[in-house]
């Protein structure tokens, strides 16, 4: 029964925003990892929506919109090919003979502001769903 | 000069009465009630049989909004329409119909034994 | 001269569902609804690249304008409304995507009252009928 309507791409979308949120929390952990299993230099992970639409079957009444049901999920994960900051570091012990240690390409600010902008996607969905469930709830007073 | 006939066209009168109030005590002329026939004039009785109609059409439009509202209810509860705001609607206009209906029969079945208790 | 009697008229029952504003109610309910998927979907599609914002379809409130004024409300049981894209939003990124958060709250916000507002009016109407019929307050 499918008695909230519209709601069922907010599933799809809290999905994606917590796996973007992973990536965040992944890269941000990662800033000072000079030395990954391949031997370079972490790279920094980016995440890309995309839409995916729903066909229903035919003669299916499901939503009451104009179009067919899309959902939300993450496209890819890709790595940031950019090179990181060089930074000179003789003692690091993955130094390279001239002394310069070459980072992993996280910018701590860039990750913070992406971070926030996550959670406040992931808070919004969050209350589109609280909302349905409101309306529907409201819906069941009619006439009483 | 039958003023009280049969039973049946004593009905039609008491409704034509309720629809279109006359005024009993006109001083032109006899009484015209209508429905009923006075001596050489013509009848103007409703059809006979009337208020049966009106209460078949009631009942054929209750069950009508009554089809309505379980064919709506039906889709929701097998996920085929999320929106539960038109089944809550359909479920009340027809139960409000049938509540209609059911108090009309209960007047209706009242003023008959209260008719049958006069003294004639 | 009889009044037309009750036999002209097609049904008894319906003409107690016909006020124009109960149907009007009716009718703005299902936008509601409709509005708040639409929503729900440029809120999930927020960072989708190349996404346009969607709403429910401008003209929908014209038609209805339009039916209510020629009296014929009782007879748009066609006239639904539907999702089309938002033409007035502008794109906020290089990526063509057009939805603003801030934008989304709000009109859920503002729908959610105008949900419960139609909701209050129906249901007004509904109850004052059962009352009418039944002489009793509840």
């Amino acid at each position: 029964m499918n008695i909230i309507s519209g709601i069922d791409i907010t599933a799809s979308a809290l999905n994606a925003q917590k796996t973007r949120l992973d990536i965040v929390a992944q890269n941000i952990a990662n800033a000072q990892t000079t030395r990954g299993p391949n031997g370079l230099p972490y790279q920094r992970k980016t995440v890309t929506f995309e839409t995916e639409l729903i066909r229903h079957e035919a003669g299916s009444t499901s939503t009451s919109s104009g179009r067919a049901l899309q959902s939300v999920r993450i496209g890819m994960i890709k790595d940031d090919k950019a090179k990181g900051e060089r930074v000179y570091d003789p003692q690091h012990p993955d130094a390279a003979v001239d002394g310069y240690v070459e980072m992993p390409n996280v910018n701590m600010a860039y990750e913070m502001v992406d971070l926030m902008t996550a959670s406040r996607a992931y808070e919004a969905n969050l209350s589109v769903v609280k909302n349905a469930r409101q309306m529907a709830l409201k819906a069941l007073e009619i006439g009483k | 000069m039958s003023l009280i006939g049969s039973v049946s066209s004593l009905q039609n009168p008491l409704l034509a009465q309720l629809n279109a109030p006359t005024r009993t005590d006109s001083p032109t002329g006899p009484v015209k009630l209508p429905g009923i026939a006075l001596p050489g004039t013509e009848s103007t009785a409703i059809q006979p049989g009337g208020f049966g109609k009106v209460f078949e059409q009631m009942i054929s439009s209750v069950s009508a909004k009554d089809a309505d509202a379980k064919a709506i209810t039906r889709d929701v509860l097998l996920g085929k329409n999320d929106q539960v705001h038109q089944s809550m609607i359909a479920m009340q206009e027809a139960s409000v119909a049938f509540q209609l209906m059911v108090e009309v029969r209960n007047k209706v079945v009242e003023s008959y034994q209260e008719l049958m208790r006069m003294p004639v | 001269m009889l009044a037309p009697p009750l036999l002209n008229r097609t049904t008894m029952i319906d003409p107690v569902f016909q006020s124009d504003n109960y149907l009007l109610a009716r009718k703005l309910l299902d936008a509601s609804v409709v509005r708040q998927e639409a929503i729900a979907s440029n809120i999930a599609n927020a960072d989708t690249p190349g996404y346009r914002r969607l709403d429910v379809a401008p003209d929908f409130a014209a038609q209805l304008r339009t039916r209510l004024e020629a009296g014929k409300l009782a007879e748009s049981t066609s006239l639904k409304p539907t999702v089309v894209e938002d033409l007035s939003a502008r794109s906020v990124r290089p990526d063509g995507n057009s939805v603003e958060m801030e934008t989304e709250l709000l009109a859920m916000n503002r729908n959610g009252v105008e949900y419960d507002f139609l909701v209050e009016v129906v249901s007004r109407n509904i109850k004052q009928m059962k009352m009418a019929i039944s002489g009793r307050a509840s």
